[in-house]
Order: C-alpha cells, then sequence, then structure tokens
C-alpha cells in the first residue's frame, strides 16, 4: 500500500468492484456509444469538461447494488465527489485508492482475500498485468467505457471467484 | 502505539517508462519522433563540441562551408573520438588517421588506404539530420522514415521592425544552474501545476512574480490534441479578470507566459531537453525588441539571483529547483499520493502513457507534422486581462 495512507477498509461482506475514471466513466477521443458533456469540479479548485456516457449513471448503480464500489484513479478522493451528480452517486463516498498506473498490487492489497473484480482502460497498464486468476481484470473499450462492459458476465465471472 | 512511522518503510520507484530517455526507452522512443534543440545555432563552429542528448554522446560542429553536421562520436575506423577531429570544407577529419566525413556520414577520405579508400563508400559514421530554426540547432534522432517537419510556430512569426528573437539555453524557467541535475520530467509536468505559484512562490519565498500570481486561481483543464492545457481564472479585485493559459505540447514543450503578466500571447516558449536520465537543458526562444528580455526574466529571491544564495538562503527560499531537485535525482513517482491539486500532473502522464502506446503499436504522436500546410502551430498560452481595461495592476512587477 502506499505509504502513509489508509484507504477506508472494505465493508466485507460483499466482492469489491475497483473503477477506474479515465476511459471508463470519462470518455476521451472519439466515443463509440452515446455520451454527455458533464462540466465537473475538484471542490472549485479545478473543472474540467469530460464526455460520460449516457448509461454510465445505471451501470455505476447496478455495480453497486450488488458490490463494493472502489474507485481506483489519479482523481484521488475527487472520484466521487467530481461525478456525484454526473452519476448520481450517494452521499457518502465510496473509499478510494490514489493510484494512477500499474495499480494491481495496490488492488490486491487492498482486497486481501475479498473477491475482486478491476475494470479499467488499457492505459493504466505501463506493465502488463500478465494472467490475473485470483481476480477479474475488465479492459475496456476506451471508445465504450463501462457502456462495453458486459456485466452479466462480469457477474458470474466475480460469482466463480466467489466460490 | 505510535503509527505511521518511519520503520520498516520501503522506498517506491520512478515510473521509468514515462521518466527515462535513452534508446529504446519507451518515452525515450517518443522524444525521437520529434526534432529537438539541441544546442544554439553559434555552438556549431569549425571547432567541435560534445553533446549529450537522450543518452546519447554527439558531436557537433560546423563544416567550413558553413554546414552544420552532428555525429556519433566514435570514429567507425577503430574508435577514436571525433572531438578531437579537425574541421575542413566538406567534413570532419578524424585525428587518428585521417578518415573524413561529411555531414551526413559518408566517408570521403580514408587517406592511408590505397586510392584515397577504394571501399570507403561502403561505410558509414553514424549521423543524425540537423537543421537551423529561431536561433537552435534542431536534431531529428528517431527512424528515418517517421521523420517529420519541423514546425514552426506564430508566436515567433512575423517579427516586427524593432523585434528580434532571443535565444536562451541557461535554464530560464527552471531556476537553477544552466545544467539542471535531475530527471527532466519533475520540471515538464510541474509545468501544469499551477497550485504551487501561489504557495512556493509567494508564500515561502516571497512574491517571486507580481502579487497577481500569489492570488489562488480557478483552473481548468483540458487535453489538446498537441497536449495537456490549463486555464487560471484570477479576480483582481478592480474589475478585471486575469485569464493565464498555460499549456505542455508534446513531448516536452513548456508554453509558460511572463510570470510577470506581459498582456497577450505568450512571446516566448521552452524546450526542456534531456541530456539523460538525471540532467536536462532547457532552450528558450522568445521575441521581444528588449535583446536581455530573457536575461531579465529569471527569477529572484528577495533580489537576489539563484547563483548567489548562500545555502541558508536555498533553503529559506526554495524556488523550482530547489522544489523538484529535491524529489529524487529521478523521483519516487509510486509513491506520490495525487491528490486535488494534481489533476493537470495526472493528465500529463496519462498523455505520456498514450504516446508511448502508439509509438510501440507503429503510429505517430501528438502534434508530429507532416503536411506542409499543417508546419505553423498555433499557440494559446498567454496571458489575457479582461474587464475594466483601465484599472492597474495591484503593484508593480517584482523588480529584480
Amino acid at each position: 500500500m502506499l505509504p502513509n495512507y489508509l484507504p477506508r477498509p472494505p465493508r466485507g461482506d460483499r466482492p469489491l468492484v475497483v473503477l477506474g475514471i479515465s476511459d471508463v466513466v470519462v470518455i476521451e477521443g472519439s466515443p463509440a456509444v452515446p455520451v454527455t458533456m458533464h462540466h465537473v469540479s475538484a471542490w472549485g479548485r479545478w473543472v474540467r469538461d469530460v464526455a460520460i456516457p449516457d448509461d454510465a449513471a445505471a451501470r455505476v448503480r447496478r455495480l453497486a447494488d450488488r458490490y463494493d464500489v472502489v474507485w481506483a484513479s489519479e482523481w484521488g478522493h475527487n472520484a466521487h465527489t467530481a461525478f456525484a451528480a454526473a452519476l448520481d452517486l450517494p452521499e457518502e463516498p465510496w473509499p478510494f485508492l490514489p493510484v494512477q498506473f500499474d495499480k494491481l498490487d495496490r488492488i490486491r492489497a487492498y482486497a486481501g482475500d475479498m473477491p475482486w473484480a478491476w475494470i479499467d482502460g488499457p492505459v493504466v497498464d505501463l506493465h502488463d498485468p500478465g494472467d490475473v486468476t485470483d481476480g477479474v481484470l475488465v479492459r475496456v473499450d476506451p471508445g465504450a467505457g463501462i457502456s462495453g462492459v458486459d456485466l452479466d458476465l462480469l457477474d458470474a465471472r466475480i460469482a466463480e471467484l466467489s466460490r | 502505539m505510535d503509527t505511521g512511522t518511519a520503520y520498516g518503510l520501503r522506498p517506491g520507484s520512478p515510473l521509468n517508462e514515462l521518466a527515462q530517455v535513452g534508446p529504446g526507452t519507451p518515452y525515450g522512443e517518443v522524444l525521437r519522433r520529434y526534432w529537438q534543440p539541441v544546442a544554439k545555432v553559434e555552438d556549431a563552429t569549425t571547432r567541435p563540441i560534445s553533446l549529450k542528448v537522450l543518452g546519447e554522446e554527439l558531436i557537433l560542429f560546423r563544416t567550413r562551408k558553413g554546414k552544420p553536421g552532428l555525429l556519433h562520436p566514435r570514429c567507425i575506423h577503430r574508435g577514436a573520438s571525433l572531438f578531437y577531429g579537425g574541421v575542413e570544407e566538406e567534413g570532419i577529419r578524424c585525428c587518428y588517421h585521417g578518415w573524413v566525413f561529411d555531414t551526413e556520414g559518408h566517408c570521403l577520405e580514408q587517406p592511408c588506404e590505397p586510392e584515397m579508400g577504394l571501399h570507403r563508400d561502403r561505410v558509414r559514421q553514424p549521423w543524425y539530420p540537423v537543421q537551423e530554426q529561431y536561433g537552435l540547432i534542431w536534431a531529428y534522432m528517431g527512424p528515418p522514415e517517421k521523420k517529420p517537419l519541423l514546425p514552426r510556430y506564430d508566436t515567433f512569426e512575423n517579427l516586427a521592425d524593432d523585434e528580434v528573437l532571443i535565444v536562451n539555453d541557461k535554464g530560464v524557467g527552471g531556476g537553477g544552474p544552466e545544467v539542471l541535475d535531475f530527471n527532466w520530467l519533475q520540471h515538464w509536468e510541474n509545468v501544469m501545476d499551477p497550485f504551487h505559484v501561489p504557495i512556493l512562490h509567494a508564500r515561502f519565498s516571497g512574491n517571486q512574480f507580481t502579487p497577481e500570481m500569489a492570488l489562488i486561481p480557478e483552473v481548468s483543464y483540458e487535453y489538446t490534441p498537441t497536449g495537456v492545457r490549463s486555464i487560471q481564472m484570477r479576480e483582481l479585485g478592480d474589475g478585471r479578470q486575469l485569464r493565464r493559459v498555460t499549456e505542455v505540447m508534446f513531448p516536452n514543450l513548456r508554453v509558460v507566459a511572463s510570470p510577470k503578466l506581459a498582456s497577450g500571447q505568450t512571446n516566448m516558449i521552452g524546450w526542456v531537453v534531456p541530456m539523460d536520465d538525471t540532467n536536462f537543458r532547457i532552450f528558450t526562444v522568445a521575441r521581444d525588441s528588449d535583446p536581455d528580455f530573457l536575461l531579465k526574466l529569471r527569477s529572484t529571491h528577495e533580489g537576489k539571483p539563484w547563483k548567489e544564495l548562500t545555502d541558508l538562503e536555498h533553503q529559506r527560499l526554495p524556488g523550482d529547483y530547489e522544489a523538484q531537485k529535491s524529489q529524487g535525482d529521478i523521483s519516487l513517482h509510486t509513491e506520490d499520493h495525487l491528490t486535488t491539486t494534481d489533476q493537470g500532473i495526472a493528465m500529463v502522464r496519462r498523455m505520456m502513457a498514450k504516446q508511448i502506446r502508439l509509438v510501440a503499436n507503429g503510429g505517430d504522436p501528438a502534434g508530429v507534422v507532416f503536411d506542409e500546410d499543417s508546419r505553423v502551430v498555433r499557440i494559446e498560452g498567454g496571458n489575457y486581462f479582461e474587464g475594466a481595461a483601465d484599472a492597474p495592476l495591484l503593484a508593480e512587477a517584482v523588480e529584480d
């Protein structure tokens, strides 16, 4: 884990779904799915106009209904607050891991014995994560983000882990 | 029981994929896809000089006919350095056995060989193409089949009669020594960190720039086709707003308008050119009617130039050099706790990772120009005052 950073521990009663932001919730470049531009802010310190898939809020909600969602991105704690309105997120922020690249070790350390899945874009892999058998690794199409993830298949793969 | 102590602390590591610049390194291959400034035009003379660029040792010279050349230093005969060579009309003659190479590495003579070298056309001294523009020598060190055009920048076009282009290779904008002795990325990504300005350059060091720059800005970030841009809005309290636009353009340009807040489009651009993984130079070009413009822009600390500070003053009045150098020879990026004020830096790193993938997959990175119609690049950076036109600045700019 990052020295001197202690993330809020997982609830421990449900599998984890770890979400990146860029390429997952935010589409950079040409979108392959319908998107809407949102003006997001980090406590007023800065703003960005970002393209978010129109069904991202519903998909994130579906994940949150079944799993503990953890943000893992360079957005830090702003991952939840910046996207709260656009994704209709609950007021209580979800835990976050402030890491931008090669996140696998941090995710494993955070998850411990919990089953986990990690959804992210390919750019975050400065090193090939290789074959991952202790979790579910989902790499999105950057043009579609979370909209392109087969959530039923994800459920099945997570259930397989939990056995 | 105490918690969070340093006992057992395991240090992190650099993101070498982003930081390293040598041949075959991921971002080194990105850097090589662009023309890089390597010297001032006047540094290319009939006396060869050694350069180190992107981890490669090179020899720069100018033939007696005026053509600059950039060659690999080890003579292809038996490795003597061309640093000791004699420059002639058409090229450089190795000191050891007199082989002559032109500016493209063709061997013109092998004087100790029969008929001046029956097979001299079958050997080639490794070389890099060079061009001269804006008072700088530019080198292309990438794959020959991918060589782009050397771009022009609208900032430096159409000079007024009283304007000149001013070139500086002594680290303007970096603070510190002429050769900056830490990894180049720590400086370049700092361009996208406007939040350090009111802290490092005001609260800690006293107003190094102007009082306006001490105001914490509201910032917006955006990707551009060629890099990352931040737009910093400052309410000046007199009905005016300052919209300051700062850019990084790939692979290593810094577009930072004068911190003394000259109004309008920036008149200068800097290139952060690594010598190797732990040393870099900054080449800056500016347009102005004052040939000393760049010299006058150097930061001072309570009125003193950086090189005159005592060790105690360096500690008490840190600037960019102290902050960035102290991150390490190459910062341990995996230890970074990226948070609210690091969005710009995160965007730069992310775009770097994308260029690495593009280049590795045979594509062209952001901003390389092959089309003559696209050769002149538009620069958006600058200081734009909006609102009440006649209100004065908060105070006179800090004097050198």
